[in-house]
């Protein structure tokens, strides 16, 4: 395993900072949330942030958090979709081909929550799935595996899981259409 | 902006730079003293900033004349307050998703035949896992034409022509893919097609050299042999099954068998009704009238070599074949002399080489 500093790759892979980022502030505005500041890429840690209120309706709360992962992914394998067949089966060398790809990897190699968004839901999810509220039982497993993951960026998870959702994503479209 | 004083110090402070803790108002000196002292009994004191609402939580704007609304649990000025409501996306987030999805359309419309071809391998590739390989051939040739250089279309199209016996088709797609290179040499995928390429490729070797022993007159026993062995080697093949008993069809006829002559070539002509079959059931005819004379034979001669003219004008490559074996066949029904094919050509069509030659 060799070493390329964080920065480099949040640098390269800049557009899926700026998706995640889009995402929470979708959701904060689909459920009405205030938000108080919001950076969509910057050369620091964190390379985006959006400061919302914490909300007490766990729904909101879930998609506000889970949101990104969720869109990052879709988008992930749409913009891969769009361009899997030329690049991984058929071989041609298109450009434009390989530009999205490269932006379907970029967005889901940071589709993952951070542990801040996850640490939220972790906090309320128990109690709540106790009562039997559907999206507290499976954001308990989700936030889990999520948490584990996060902590596999050192070991490029994220980057696993992008070219994961960008290949098997497309086969899986591709094979159900046929 | 709003001032309030201390409970422990009593000095006058803003509002806004104020903490609360158990109901009582701190300054920030006193704050941290408090909470020292309150951490030294073991329970530390929780507090609270507390918020005037003069002032814009959010840019800080001081309300000379009063209070603002609350939003929620913050005072908001009239900017701010439908910003954190609703914050707007960017001019350039839009412009940037708007660019983007014209680039997605603009690129699925450009990937059309990229879709297609995708649809083509994928459809062949399940084709073939429900053994259905003429039909994968045909849809994974669509791939291959537009992506020759894909190794899995080029290994899949291979395998399905190979285990249709069509050799040419295989050999084409092979050789069209970077002259034969594959990215990894050891994939599964890869042996499966070469140990089939290598199996049909002894095989026609040795129906090759089957048919060099069948033109040495004498040698029509080995010749058979051998092709049998290519044609069990690579049962796939439909063209080493049918040279296989063409063979058969030589040594009945060197064996002067033309009962079993006529035979085969008919079995051949009920399974592959072509230019080639019915001239084979022709000649075979021929021979019978040759050594008989009897008229049915020659008028079923004659019919079948009619048939063979004709079906042999839809391809080329019979039409040629037939221009070599009709005046043959033509020569044995008048003449009803049999004679080999290079007795044949010694005594016609020597002089036309030389002719040729000169």
């Amino acid at each position: 395993m060799f070493f390329i500093p964080g920065i480099v790759i949040t640098v390269l892979t800049f557009p899926g900072v700026i998706v995640h980022e889009a995402g929470h502030l979708f959701f904060c505005r689909l459920f009405g949330l205030q938000v108080y500041d919001v950076c969509f890429f910057r050369f620091k840690n964190p390379a985006g942030y959006v400061i919302h209120e914490v909300s007490d309706d766990f729904t909101a709360q879930f998609f506000v958090s889970i949101g990104p992962f969720i869109s990052n992914t879709v988008l992930c394998v749409l913009f891969c979709t769009a361009a899997f067949l030329p690049v991984w089966e058929l071989k041609i060398a298109d450009p434009l081909a390989y530009f999205f790809y490269w932006l379907g990897l970029s967005i889901g190699m940071h589709a993952f929550p951070s542990t801040t968004d996850l640490k939220h839901l972790w906090e309320r999810a128990p109690a709540l799935a106790k009562k039997g509220n559907a999206l507290a039982i499976v954001s308990l497993p989700l936030a889990g595996i999520l948490v584990i993951l996060n902590y596999g960026r050192v070991v490029w998870a994220d980057l696993g899981y992008g070219i994961l959702v960008g290949v098997l994503g497309p086969i899986a479209i591709f094979k159900a259409l046929v | 902006m709003k001032r309030t004083s201390c409970s422990r110090c009593t000095s006058s402070v803003f509002l806004k730079d104020s903490l609360t803790s158990n109901g009582k108002i701190y300054c920030e000196a006193c704050a941290v003293d408090f909470l020292n002292e309150t951490k030294a009994s073991g329970q530390p004191a929780i507090f609270a900033r507390n918020i005037d609402p003069s002032i814009c939580a959010l840019c800080g704007k001081d309300n000379t004349i009063g209070d603002f609304g609350f939003r929620k649990k913050l005072p908001l000025c009239e900017t701010c307050g439908p910003k954190v409501e609703r914050w707007p996306y960017p001019q350039w987030l839009r412009l940037s998703l708007a660019g983007l999805i014209i680039l997605l359309a603009a690129s699925l419309v450009h990937g059309r035949s990229y879709f297609h071809a995708g649809r083509e391998l994928y459809l062949g590739e399940k084709l073939i896992k429900q053994a259905k390989f003429a039909e994968a051939e045909a849809h994974l040739k669509e791939t291959v034409r537009i992506a020759p250089l894909s190794d899995k279309a080029v290994l899949l199209l291979a395998k399905a022509a190979l285990l249709t016996g069509d050799v040419q088709t295989a050999s084409k797609a092979l050789q069209g893919h970077n002259d034969g290179n594959f990215e990894d040499g050891q994939s599964a995928d890869f042996l499966e097609m070469k140990a089939l390429w290598d199996r049909a490729i002894a095989a026609v070797g040795k129906i090759n050299k089957a048919a060099e022993l069948a033109n040495q007159d004498g040698r029509e026993q080995e010749a058979a042999k051998l092709g049998h062995e290519a044609a069990q080697q690579y049962p796939e093949s439909p063209m080493l099954r049918y040279s296989a008993r063409e063979l058969d069809a030589a040594v009945a006829f060197a064996k002067k068998d033309y009962d079993g002559f006529l035979s085969i070539e008919q079995g051949s002509y009920a399974q592959h009704p072509d230019g080639s079959t019915a001239g084979g059931v022709a000649n075979a005819w021929a021979c019978k009238y040759a050594m008989t004379g009897d008229p049915e034979s020659k008028r079923q001669a004659e019919e079948f070599f009619a048939k063979a003219e004709q079906l042999s004008q839809a391809d080329p490559e019979l039409q040629k074949e037939f221009e070599e074996y009709g005046p043959r066949i033509r020569y044995r029904i008048d003449s009803r002399q049999i004679i080999t094919k290079r007795e044949y050509d010694q005594k016609f069509r020597s002089h036309q080489k030389e002719k040729a030659a000169k």
